[in-house]
């Protein structure tokens, strides 16, 4: 999932850079404005990923 | 205080509803387009689901049928609801359950069909299949009205009066080889004559311009298999269903439901008696049966065909009978009571889970019909294993069976049983001179039934080679061979497909749907643990994934590292248990790529036919081997031997059929493992947050509605465990599972990286030219030829077929269809 | 994924807090309790709800006069569970059940609160003055059993619970309750138009079991008695006389006063009492009432037709044999609503409609034990496991999925000229509990942002110590 963070950060899909330092292989310093984008932006992904199982009647 | 305000769903509430459809889905079976509406008749394109768009929403967003219906007094001792828009509920613990099972099943589609309640929906055309298997507008009403909790929705009776009152009126009858329009009611035969066209097509040789009256003789209902079955002593055949009656709980069954039940279930055998009643007919001219079939639709009144094989005097009787062996399961027969209900046999379609026995359904029905048969299929390999079938449960020997492929052609002069495939038929390029021959004759024959085989599969080949869509080469299949009534089997019926909707009108509405939650608690199938492991994608190769396109997505994520350690865990597990294993890749790069990389067997479309056979012979005899990837030909090309784990690490797109289909290949019940919950497993393997994940669900839609559970796996206890001692102990400690090292998870990278967008594809064309030998048999010690062999076209269909013979013994011994290895795990 | 770090997630919506009675004592002054000792029922609720062994070290100190050295108490527990026994002192401490005395000679010791003593005695061994309700009445003419206080309790329960959800089928609730609702921030005031909504306790508040959901809604409550010119300790007293009164018995108002009687009608609103008029002189306890200190342990049992009505399938299918308003609209906070026959309601969940509850503050665990709290007796029959383990399993999946990432704010430290340097620091963080994260190899630390001015400071005085 870090690298979803850090293929948004390259790609500028935020508008800009947002990482500030890539800490370790599980954490990243990021600044703290962008959080409720990147929320929104990960939850893009989820829907994207998901599909809905139960059909509502065909 | 006054109501506050009520709280605010968000706004987006609308996006629930709507969700956007990724562009670049892969839809297997969803979106063939399909205009061809010609053919359908008017009331059968009629969608209740739309009469309902007026109705009010409730506050909490549900539809509010609650002004449209009164509860009744004894709503709990009544099993159902139906909603406005033809929606049926059905409580499965209903004492009537039984009761309203079997009417529902016979007016309605499933939608699901779940441990609890039920979900069923009345359509155009499951009440166009009601009627004709023998069902009356009133009784379907009435019956419906007495099982409901509350009162009918004026707008359903509406419906079902629209939908049933023309249908199954007229029939088109084959009677001494001639063509009758026949039709209890004489002035809806009347109404047709009026038509210009239809006059057109009558045949007027007789002098008078008279209608035929026609008073029937009473006939006894027919025995399945005829003349065997008495032969049997009775304690062997009666595998009646003992649950069908109502004994004891019948007090506590509201009266009006028990009468009209028995009522029903009479006129479903002794429909004879009705049909002392005059019949009025006219006879059609041979050569515009099509025409007035046409007609009569557009006509709002589609001719039902079945055949009166009983006085059919002009055709001989075949010598086939069924084996005293072959006891058909309540199911099988239920089935078959739908088709031979009236003592003579209707055309239709029949659907049964894959394992559950279809081709005995398939076999009883020619032996009931004993006129000859006409059997297609989809392969080569399955014309041999109909063969085998025919051989297994019917009297008929090889003297009686031809075979009629690309490369096995039996003489078929005098043969009772023909069997091929559809290919064979449609094919428009130029024949052998002897194939030319067997064709003509083929066509000249008058057949008594004609029986059609998983056609749902024909959806894939068809758009793979001959482009064209299954609903036109039925048309084709059926204006080239004359067959007196039609009967098709298949595993999924999807019911939202137009072209099925076309088949229901080709072949005849469905007369049967098993159950399979049902079939798997009574044993008949497999009891099978269906799990999505999830396999986190190793972060070097999702930062790949992230950015490429979208070729290249589908090879990374079947290839992440942490998956293939996943499905070498799996595998090993598996064989540890004595299981048999067949691992399914629709991607050759990775199905060549697992295979070799953990050292084992593979098919795939370029796989010559012998070298196949010494595969499947292996994995079926060999205790050595116990694992096979196969790719996406085994769905449709050959028969798999059994097995009873099957790992899925590749599946292109959302296919709910092939999902089913596959599942079907671990679902022949497994014997002597009752005590295990589970007997079979069927796992697929996602990479965790591609879309994948998106397929994956996609593709379970199917199997979810018919009851089954897909447990999500996010870890395998104890392949951590591997790992760690892989690390610690290094050297000597057994082999253990591949790609655990970065440096190997870096290798395998650049492989993906380097492969082509060809390799990304799923199996499409089958790969030409030399292929590397195959090496991975040295190793066990087995040598067989290795025969270099150019695909092309008609192998993948198995329209060139080699011989492949499955030897299996009858299923009534205990240790029947058991690998010796199953027998030893197993005690 | 990302590793969990201490501190708060910042995304993470808070969830709705119920102190028990013990924690609602707690918080109230030693003043107050002590007031309240002088009830013996409140001494014996307070007794009853202790942990086993400080109800052992209560008995023994019982009749002890003199305070009794803390070392001899702690030998009256095994050292083995020297943790459970500081955690009982604290409680004592905390409820003010014993106080700290020297021991002549200067050791320390513990004696007991006189009053509470007293009054745990009178309720114990008897004597002093009756404290259980007076029901020196004359027999009812119309007695009212057990089921008919169980059902009228619920239906007044319900009322309130009606009115939270908006449900347009309700009579409305006395702007009392309304003004209650809103101060336990259950509901908030609309910003347009100033009419209450509910807010995300309030969903949260829903799913609770009723027994929970009174005693929070009564605690709520006795935070604004004293703005309503009541008694807390009076008022806190009668309800544990009624936590200890009898079910199906009726009481007295006799001797009541002004505001004790205002008191009833608020009660007598939420269905904790009956009473056929306001002014009858009489009234009944229900179920409610009595389960009112121990609500967290003891389900209210169900009149039978308030039976188990949801049916899970495999297939996502959500069916709730019901009509009512508020079982609707509950499942409607997580599943989407399909179909509305006059006795069953069709519904799916969705990952939509599951992330819109969780959105809301409603967490997996609340969703599943609201389903299976009210799981069909089919489902009972087919389990256990009571709910399909995949649905369960599907549930926690997608709220999993929302909490990949855990965020916690926090202020780095960088480009130390030294490792000693950096270790000194890192050294000082970690000891106050302030460090997120570190490492050597970098010379790089992460403080909580709360713990950053102190380390600021710190590193200040350090740097001028060392130049």
């Amino acid at each position: 999932m870090k690298q979803f963070l850090l293929h948004l950060d390259e790609t500028f899909a935020l508008g800009r850079k947002f990482i500030i330092q890539d800490l370790d292989e599980r954490h990243l310093f990021i600044s703290a404005d962008i959080l409720d984008i990147l929320q929104s932006k990960v939850d893009d992904l989820m829907d994207q990923i998901s599909f809905p199982l139960a059909e509502k009647g065909i | 205080m006054g109501p506050p305000k009520r709280f605010k769903k968000d706004n987006d509430r609308g996006k629930w509803k709507k969700r956007k459809e990724d562009p670049e889905e892969y839809n297997d079976d969803d979106t063939l387009d399909d205009n061809e509406t010609e053919g359908i008749p008017d009331a059968a394109k009629n969608d209740v689901e739309k009469q309902d768009d007026t109705a009010l929403e409730d506050e909490f967003g549900a539809k509010d049928y609650r002004a449209q219906m009164v509860l009744k007094p004894d709503c709990v001792l009544r099993p159902l609801w139906v909603a406005p828009n033809g929606h049926i509920f059905l409580e499965s613990f209903s004492p009537v359950y039984k009761h309203a099972h079997d009417f529902l099943i016979a007016i309605s589609e499933p939608v699901c069909r779940p441990e609890h309640i039920h979900e069923y929906k009345l359509t155009a055309y499951s009440l166009y299949a009601a009627v004709s298997v023998g069902l009356q507008t009133h009784d379907i009403i009435e019956y419906l009205k007495r099982l409901s909790k509350t009162t009918v929705p004026d707008g359903i009776i509406e419906f079902i009066k629209l939908c049933t009152l023309s249908y199954g009126k007229v029939k088109l009858v084959l009677k001494h080889n001639k063509y009758f329009v026949e039709s209890p009611y004489p002035e809806v035969l009347q109404k047709l004559l009026k038509d210009p066209v239809i006059q057109e097509c009558r045949l007027k040789n007789t002098v008078e311009d008279e209608i035929i009256t026609n008073i029937q003789n009473k006939t006894k209902a027919p025995q399945f298999g005829a003349k065997a079955v008495t032969n049997v002593p009775t304690g062997v055949t009666k595998v009646t269903e003992t649950n069908d009656q109502v004994p004891a709980e019948a007090a506590a069954v509201p009266e009006d439901i028990t009468t009209f039940y028995d009522k029903m279930d009479k006129e479903d055998e002794d429909e004879e008696e009705e049909q002392e009643l005059k019949t009025v007919s006219f006879e059609v001219n041979q050569e515009k049966i099509e025409i007035i079939q046409k007609r009569c639709i557009e006509l709002e009144y589609p001719l039902l065909a079945e055949y009166d094989f009983r006085n059919d005097t002009v055709n001989p009787d075949i010598n086939i009978d069924l084996k005293p062996s072959a006891v058909l399961r309540p199911y099988q027969e239920k089935s078959l009571r739908k088709m031979f209900g009236n003592g003579r046999a209707r055309s239709g379609v029949i659907v049964l889970p894959c394992g559950a026995g279809k081709s005995l359904v398939g076999v009883t029905a020619c032996c009931t019909v004993r006129k000859r048969a006409l059997v297609l299929c989809n392969s080569g390999v399955s014309v041999e294993q109909w063969k085998q079938q025919f051989k297994m449960w019917s009297t008929a020997d090889d003297s009686m069976i031809c075979r009629f492929t690309s490369e096995a052609k039996d003489k078929p002069m005098g043969c009772g049983i023909l069997i091929t495939t559809y290919s064979m038929i449609t094919h428009t390029q130029k024949r052998s001179w002897e194939a030319e021959q067997t064709m003509r004759w083929l066509q000249e024959q008058e057949w008594g039934i004609m029986v059609l085989d998983v056609f749902h599969d024909l959806t894939s080949i068809m758009c793979l080679e001959v482009h064209t869509i299954p609903a036109k080469m039925f048309r084709r299949v059926l204006t080239i061979v004359q067959s007196h009534c039609k009967l098709g089997l298949t595993a999924t019926l999807l019911r939202e497909d137009d072209k099925i909707a076309d088949l229901n009108f080709l072949i005849g509405p469905k007369l049967y749907e098993a159950n399979w939650l049902e079939l798997q608690k009574r044993g008949f199938i497999a009891r099978v643990q269906c799990a999505e492991v999830w396999c986190p994608m190793t972060p070097e190769f999702y930062r790949e994934y992230l950015g490429c396109k979208m070729s290249k997505k589908l090879l990374l994520y079947v290839m992440n590292p942490n998956k293939f350690r996943c499905c070498q865990y799996l595998i090993r597990y598996h064989e540890r248990r004595g299981d048999k294993t067949i691992v399914f890749s629709d991607n050759v790069f990775a199905l060549k790529h697992y295979a070799i990389k953990m050292n084992k067997p593979y098919i795939y479309g370029p796989t010559s036919q012998s070298e196949r056979i010494q595969i499947l012979q292996n994995f079926k005899f060999n205790t050595k081997v116990n694992t096979i990837f196969v790719s996406k030909v085994a769905d449709t090309s050959f028969d798999l031997p059994e097995a009873n784990v099957l790992i899925q690490i590749s599946s292109h797109g959302g296919s709910r059929r092939q999902e089913a289909q596959r599942l079907g290949r671990i679902l022949r019940a497994k014997k002597g493992a009752i005590a295990e919950e589970y007997n079979a497993f069927f796992y697929t393997l996602v990479s965790q947050d591609t879309m994948e994940m998106n397929y994956s669900r996609k593709r379970q839609r199917f199997l979810v509605n018919q009851g089954y559970a897909y447990k999500v796996i996010t870890k395998l206890a104890g392949m951590e465990e591997v790992r760690i001692a892989y690390c610690h102990l290094s050297e000597d400690s057994e082999p253990d599972l591949m790609y655990t090292s970065r440096e190997e998870q870096g290798h395998l990278l650049q492989q993906v990286l380097s492969a082509s967008d060809m390799d990304a594809d799923e199996e499409r064309i089958p790969g030409e030219g030399p292929r590397p030998f195959v090496t991975y048999f040295t190793s066990l010690g087995l040598s067989f030829q290795i025969i270099r062999k150019a695909g092309n076209m008609t192998s993948m269909s198995g329209a060139d077929d080699a011989v492949y013979y499955e030897y299996k013994k009858a299923p009534s011994s205990s240790t029947a269809n058991k690998h010796p290895l199953f027998k030893k795990f197993r005690a | 994924m990302s590793n969990t770090i201490s501190g708060k997630n910042l995304l993470r919506p808070t969830g709705l807090q119920c102190k028990n009675l013990q924690e609602y004592l707690k918080s109230r002054p030693p003043e107050v309790l002590n007031k309240l000792y002088h009830n013996p029922p409140i001494c014996l609720a307070v007794f009853r709800e202790l942990p086993v062994i400080a109800k052992h070290y209560v008995m023994r100190l019982l009749f002890v006069e003199q305070p009794v050295p803390q070392a001899v108490i702690a030998s009256w527990c095994s050292k083995l569970h020297f943790e459970e026994h500081q955690k009982v002192v604290l409680i004592l401490n905390e409820l003010n059940v014993w106080k700290e005395a020297s021991i002549p000679g200067g050791l320390p010791g513990w004696i007991l609160n006189t009053t509470f003593k007293k009054n745990l005695k009178i309720v114990l061994l008897g004597g002093g003055k009756p404290w259980t309700m007076s029901n020196q009445l004359e027999i009812d003419s119309k007695p009212r059993d057990v089921a008919f206080l169980d059902s009228y309790a619920l239906e007044r329960w319900e009322c309130v619970l009606h009115y939270m959800v908006g449900s347009q089928q309700q009579e409305g609730i006395s702007a009392d309750a309304v003004r209650i609702l809103l101060h336990a921030g259950l509901m908030k005031r609309d910003e347009a138009d100033g009419s209450p909504v509910i807010t995300q306790a309030g969903f949260q508040f829903l799913l609770l079991e009723t027994a929970l959901q009174v005693w929070y809604f009564i605690l709520q409550y006795l935070d604004t008695i004293e703005a309503r010119g009541l008694d807390l300790v009076e008022c806190l007293t009668f309800l544990f006389q009624l936590n200890f009164s009898t079910l199906g018995k009726d009481y007295s108002t006799e001797g009541m006063s002004e505001g004790l009687l205002t008191f009833l009608q608020h009660l007598r609103e939420f269905g904790l009492v009956y009473q056929r008029k306001r002014k009858a002189g009489r009234f009944y306890p229900t179920r409610l009432a009595l389960n009112i200190a121990t609500g967290q342990n003891k389900p209210l049992s169900r009149d039978p037709e308030k039976e188990g009505y949801i049916v899970v399938e495999t297939n996502y299918r959500v069916y709730a044999y019901t009509n009512s308003n508020l079982q609707v609209a509950l499942l409607g906070l997580f599943c989407e609503m399909l179909y509305r026959f006059p006795n069953l309601v069709v519904s799916i969940l969705t990952r939509d409609s599951v992330r819109q509850a969780l959105k809301s503050g409603i967490t997996a665990a609340q969703i599943v034990g609201y389903l299976q709290q009210h799981a069909h007796s089919k489902m009972i029959e087919a389990g256990p496991p009571i709910l399909p383990p995949t649905i369960v399993d599907q549930i926690k999946l997608w709220e999993n999925e929302r909490n990949r990432f855990i965020f916690s704010e926090g202020v780095l430290y960088s480009q130390f000229l030294s490792q000693t340097d950096f270790e000194v620091l890192r050294d000082h963080a970690l000891s106050t509990g302030v460090l997120i994260w570190q490492s050597e190899r970098k010379r790089t630390m992460v403080v909580t942002k709360a713990g950053h001015d102190d380390v600021k400071k710190f590193w200040k005085r350090y740097s001028k110590g060392s130049s």
